[in-house]
């Protein structure tokens, strides 16, 4: 190849890029970290580069699986069926029924759908949503566009909601045990006429009735529990969420006096410090904060004001990954960091908004910062850079301390902020939950009064009380002791396995609920289905007990929410509609604005701080507990979808692991996919190890909610239960400094849809940069000279549109052509958007072993690149997807013409024509084409996910491939479509702006715009045109469709830049 | 077997028998192809509804029943309650009307046989094509003189595209629409996605 032509100039080949010269294997690098692949010489490794494709792509399926019947006998079996079926032959021609309604239901057109506003509690949040119903059939959940907080965005879970409703495992029936192992079938009449004796007994006899529940955020939820303990004055109710904010809560009470910790207005912030967290990941109100903080990471509608996040934490967080400057510091000396920016702030400079008490000057003295930094070895460059950003920005920074830190943590960082003067970018719109979480003291009372028998009956209230609380509480065995165990619930889970009575309860999507977990507004949930199985609305059950169990009707729940709004809520609205059209406005809305309430001021409680004891940094490893990035705390544990959507930093799915550091992994001797033993205490679990680029050193962050034993078929067999580790001794119930790690026997294979190259590795270190995959540059480049950040390829002279399509005559594109743009600095790589396509274009789960094949079916790949070093790597967040290139090599290599473009700029996929050749999918320079090995809904998990309830849940404006097929992202054609027969029937031309994909709808940054490139006044033009503006693979020159704005991180320092590959 | 008998088996009985199976073949496969493309098929529905005499005689519009024809992808079969608009209280003593009644008392659907039907992998939209002015007659040919509906035209993918190419050619009255009309679409995502 001649290396010095201008169409190779710059170019890896795969030469360069897969070279087998002995000297390249025999180079050992020190620090490249990856095991296996540690060894250039293991020639499992050296067999994998070489070959291109895994050996495992073309794995054609497990024998042990195939059907015991022969073939013989099969075709036996064959030609029997098809002579009945051709005797059995009636009318060949016959077309079948078309099945109107008796009565149309108003506002209903047959092939349209209609959209209704309701609310969902996610863990212990409200979200609320619209959702998408076609003929009666819920199939997608969005934000509301007009929700206050929502604006449009829903999160993982909600969007998810479809799946949940339609699950297969959901319990059909109600069934009762009475030694709580054996099941039978109960009417509903019967369990409910048992149950209320056996209240009405244990009130008489004096036994507690505890209900257990999820954070209690509903006031007419509320209101039930009030009449239900005035009907049976023994209950008491047990609000419970595994990871929540009551440290941080009691800290700013302590400090405040206020019940509730404020959120951050993190649109008027411009230095941005996250002490552990992960306000973009896992943090409540994340969804918020996401569109929040894009605001200021807007190059091309706000270029002037450009935030700068610096993330101070010991796991490697989202937030972390898309911060600016990050330190990688153990958790447990976090608040030595925070004392001597207090004492450097509040003591040493002047200017501090707060005079510090002597107290509090004598307990800071002994931190200074630069001995922190010594300590535990932080870089003094970004410690610099973050003194002088605070001090120019006294008012407008603000630190943030992740919910899980210890309260002292908690209280140095509200102090800070105080010095600072950065109270005004607190934000108070959250309301304490409307019965407050109970305490460990409480439920340790609980579990006491089990146990010795003082309980009469405990409602699982939709919770699961065995699987979510601290182990040492013993729930399991305590559950034993009471006489009746009620539990509700939509799917079986490990409480109700013990239990005397299961109730199944309705989905979201079949209930009514109100909501109030912020200050400025009500929430309302209205049910879009009639309850698909034998359930019942939880409350509803309940209500109907109160009123002694024979007058259950489906409305009940219904009329009581809509008294308590006209009793309650309606009068102090002062509104003018009658009632009835308030609640129909409501109803339609999703939610009520509340008159907005005067915030009292804050006073700053020094003594408070005095009094807060400095966490200690032990000689222990610091074990980090989360909630599930996807699973929340294991209650969405059997949807298929969240399972597979991959680990927005690892890419891993299904499982959980053990996140540590490259050198506590060598230390240990350890090596990612090692099961490993985890100590706190005397509490172990033994789970597979994952080596993380940029943990902190002696730092293990794991994941919660996964390892559910009884929690349905899809979760089967998925994760590690972790909830043993959670005990009394922790610096905070989620973070622990005085663990151990060791090796234990065996290995688990961790899945990951990314291949994990070792980043410092001369072959693979940057390459997305080699490659310009990604481009990048500093905020001080795109200031001073913006057009310098991107490396761009030019080929003189050739026009690639000259170039002839696959129909012969090349494409004009006269009319509207599609593109779409996708900046990378407001992309968080959340994952969100890949949700939202899988429930859009009803694409399959296709379980664990399948993505272990490399056979994960989502349109949308998030790809994530490392840069740096292992130890303190940044990454690259890109959304991957099909780029519509105008000169598609995918078209023109397909046999049978099923892949073609169209005349408004669509490389389109048709189904019917592709027989599988998987030519396209091998020419594509993207990888975004996805093959049909199986017909996954019935490879996965023997047919689970091809179940009557699911068909429910397809999209009926997308084909559902069967096998055999090739798919890919089509810009959501049906909603082009859609818009251009919108645009026919309104007489009018089609616009961009018509169309929002599915991927752009649920972007909760809105960092995807989607329109016609060929109108000038389109908002796409913005990014088309930016300067920083770039194609990836440019250099492949297939004139792809979407653009992507490069990334541009807000530091002082110069970073590698796309183009260059010297080494 | 001697030399001449073979010599006449190949040489003129294999010939002729070729050409008499596929003549046979030929002849078959093209005069059913309108029935095999569902042409003439005209079920027995189960209420002898009469188009000619609803849309014929009493020049009911089409969209008075088929009302989402110009909202929606589908052109709804009306659900029972629009019958009954008129059916309350007119010919209430014939035998078909009481059938119907019967139907909407209790609640239950009318299971009209399907008439018109594309592969499920089509997605052709009503609303787009009546929209720009096409009668509903270039497709379905004219129910209004239909006692019994029947299909009259090819639904291929041939049949589309055929009028997409040569509208003028296709439509009726092609000259009152003509303003409206660009060429329709060819690309194979204007149908299949």
């Amino acid at each position: 190849m001649n290396k010095n032509s201008e169409l190779t100039k710059g170019v890896i080949t795969s030469n360069d890029l897969y070279d087998t010269k002995e000297e390249t294997y025999n180079n050992k690098d020190v620090n490249y970290w990856r095991g296996f692949r540690e060894l250039y010489n293991d020639p499992e490794f050296r067999k994998e580069v070489e070959s291109e494709f895994d050996d495992d792509a073309g794995k054609p399926f497990d024998t042990s699986k195939l059907s015991a019947i022969s073939r013989r006998k099969f075709l036996a079996l064959l030609s029997a069926s098809a002579a009945v079926a051709a005797a059995g032959c009636s009318n060949y021609r016959d077309k079948g029924e078309i099945v109107p309604f008796n009565q149309k239901p108003e506002n209903l057109v047959e092939g349209n759908p209609n959209y209704f506003a309701s609310t969902f509690q996610i863990g212990g949040e409200e979200i609320g949503v619209l959702v998408k119903s076609r003929e009666g059939r819920p199939i997608k959940v969005n934000g509301n566009p007009e929700h206050p907080v929502s604006k449009g965005k829903a999160n993982l879970a909600a969007q998810a909601t479809v799946l949940a409703l339609y699950d297969p495992d959901r319990i059909r029936e109600p069934k009762a045990s009475s030694d709580k192992n054996s099941f039978s079938t109960i009417q509903w009449n019967d369990a409910d006429a048992k149950i209320i004796e056996t209240l009405r007994a244990a009130t008489t006899a004096g036994k507690e009735i505890s209900i257990f529940t999820s954070s209690v955020i509903s006031p007419t939820q509320r209101k039930l529990f009030d009449d239900f303990i005035q009907q049976f004055p023994t209950t008491k109710i047990y609000p419970f969420e595994q990871v929540n904010n009551s440290v941080k809560n009691s800290a700013w009470n302590k400090i405040y006096g206020q019940n509730i910790a404020p959120a951050v207005k993190w649109d008027e912030a411009k230095v941005i410090v996250a002490l552990e967290c992960d306000f973009l990941g896992l943090e409540d109100g994340k969804t918020e904060a996401m569109r929040l903080f894009a605001k200021n990471r807007d190059l091309i509608n706000n270029p002037d004001n450009y935030s700068r996040l610096y993330s101070i934490e010991g796991s490697t967080s989202l937030t972390g990954l898309n911060s600016d400057y990050r330190l990688r510091l153990r958790t447990d000396a976090i608040e030595e960091l925070i004392l001597a920016l207090v004492n450097e702030f509040g003591v040493k400079r002047g200017g501090s908004a707060l005079s510090l008490e002597s107290g509090i000057v004598s307990k800071v003295s002994s931190f200074n910062i630069n001995a922190v930094a010594e300590k535990y070895g932080l870089d003094k460059e970004v410690i610099g850079h973050l003194v002088k950003d605070l001090d120019a920005n006294r008012g407008t920074s603000i630190f943030v301390a992740g919910a899980s830190l210890p309260e002292s943590t908690q209280i140095s960082t509200y102090l800070l902020n105080e010095i600072l003067g950065n109270t005004k970018l607190y934000s108070f719109d959250f309301k304490q939950d409307l019965t407050p979480l109970s305490t460990t003291a409480e439920l340790a009372d609980l579990s006491g009064k089990m146990k010795g028998g003082q309980v009469g009956v405990f409602i699982n209230f939709d919770s699961n009380p065995v699987f979510d609380l601290p182990r040492n509480l013993g729930m399991a065995e305590a559950i034993m002791n009471v006489e009746t165990v009620i539990s509700f619930t939509e799917i079986d889970n490990e409480t109700s396995i013990k239990s005397n009575y299961v109730l199944p309860c309705n989905n979201p999507l079949e209930s009514w609920g109100d909501y109030n977990s912020r200050i400025s507004y009500f929430g309302l949930q209205q049910p879009l289905i009639a309850p698909l199985f034998n359930t019942r609305q939880k409350e509803a059950v309940m209500l109907n007990w109160m009123r002694g169990g024979n007058n259950f009707n489906e409305s009940i729940y219904h009329q009581y929410l809509k008294d308590n709004w006209q009793q309650n809520l309606y009068p102090i609205l002062n509104a003018s509609a009658s009632f009835n059209d308030f609640w129909f406005d409501a109803l339609h809305d999703g939610f009520v604005l509340l008159p907005s309430q005067t915030q009292e001021s804050l006073q700053f409680n020094q003594s408070a701080v005095i009094q807060a004891q400095p966490i200690k940094p032990s000689g222990g490893k610091v074990v980090l507990l989360t909630r599930n990035y996807t699973l929340g705390d294991g209650k969405y544990s059997n949807n298929g979808w969240l399972q597979e959507l991959p680990h927005p930093v690892s890419k891993i799915v299904w499982d959980n692991y053990a996140a540590i550091s490259l050198a506590t992994a060598k230390a240990n001797g350890l090596d990612s996919n090692d099961l490993v033993n985890v100590s706190i205490g005397d509490r172990t679990v033994t789970l597979p190890v994952f080596v993380q680029p940029s943990m902190a050193d002696d730092v293990i962050a794991i994941e919660l909610g996964c390892g559910r034993s009884s929690g349905g078929k899809v979760s089967e067999g998925t994760g590690f239960d972790v909830v043993p580790l959670i005990g009394n001794d922790g610096i905070s119930p989620w973070v622990y400094n005085n663990a151990s790690i060791s090796k234990a026997t065996g290995t688990y294979e961790l899945v990951s849809t990314q291949e994990h190259y070792p980043i410092d590795s001369p072959k693979f270190k940057d390459i997305q940069f080699k490659r310009r995959i990604i481009q990048q540059g500093t905020y001080k480049q795109f200031k001073s000279n913006p057009k310098d950040i991107v490396d761009r390829v030019e080929v003189e002279g050739i026009d690639l549109r000259e170039f002839p399509s696959i129909n012969g005559e090349p494409i004009k594109y006269t009319g509207v052509k599609w593109a779409m743009a996708i900046d990378l600095n407001k992309c968080t790589g959340c994952g969100e958007c890949i949700m939202s396509c899988n429930v859009e274009n009803n694409i399959p789960v296709v379980g664990k072993d399948q993505v272990a094949n490399k056979r994960a079916m989502q349109w949308i790949r998030l790809d994530r690149y490392y840069f740096g070093t292992p130890e303190d790597a940044r990454a690259n967040f890109q959304p991957m997807l099909c780029q519509h290139c105008d000169f598609a090599p995918c078209e023109n290599v397909c046999p049978v013409v099923a892949t073609t473009h169209s005349e408004d700029g669509l490389n389109g996929m048709t189904y019917n024509r592709c027989v599988g050749t998987r030519y396209c999918a091998n020419n594509c320079p993207y990888k975004v084409r996805r093959f049909n090995y199986f017909n996954f809904r019935h490879e996965f998990k023997d047919y689970h996910y091809h179940n009557d309830s699911m068909q429910l849940a397809m999209n009926p404006e997308v084909t559902v491939r069967s096998r055999g097929v090739m798919e890919k992202c089509t810009f959501c054609v049906q909603r082009v479509m859609k818009a251009r027969q919108d645009a026919i029937s309104a007489n009018r031309e089609l616009k961009g702006t018509d169309v929002i994909t599915a991927c752009q709808e649920a972007c909760p940054a809105n960092a995807i715009t989607f329109g016609d490139m060929n109108d000038k006044s389109d908002p796409i033009q913005a990014y088309r045109n930016s300067d920083i503006a770039f194609y990836s693979l440019e250099e492949v020159k297939v004139r792809p469709n979407v653009t992507y704005i490069s990334q541009i991180f807000n530091i002082e320092e110069e970073i590698p830049k796309a183009g260059h590959h010297n080494d | 077997m001697n030399k001449f008998l073979l010599d006449y088996n190949l040489k003129v009985r294999l010939p002729i028998i070729i050409f008499v199976v596929l003549a046979v073949f030929a002849i078959t496969y093209y005069s059913s192809f309108a029935e095999r493309n569902g042409i003439g098929y005209s079920p027995d529905q189960p209420i002898a509804y009469s188009h000619e005499l609803h849309a014929g005689q009493m020049q009911i519009d089409c969209q008075y029943c088929h009302t989402n024809v110009e909202k929606s992808a589908f052109a709804n079969v009306p659900s029972t309650d629009v019958c009954m608009n008129c059916h309350n209280f007119a010919r209430t003593d014939r035998p078909e009307i009481q059938k119907l009644t019967q139907y909407y008392k209790e609640g239950k659907p009318i299971p009209w046989k399907r008439i018109h039907r594309l592969p499920e992998f089509v997605y052709f939209s009503h609303s787009v094509h009546v929209n720009k002015g096409i009668d509903c007659v270039n497709c379905h040919g004219d129910i209004a003189r239909m006692e019994k509906v029947g299909q009259v035209s090819s639904f291929t993918m041939a049949a589309c595209l055929d009028c997409h190419r040569n509208p003028e050619k296709r439509i009726q009255d092609f000259e009152l629409i003509k303003a409206n009309i660009k060429k329709g679409p060819e690309y194979c995502s204007a149908c299949h996605r």
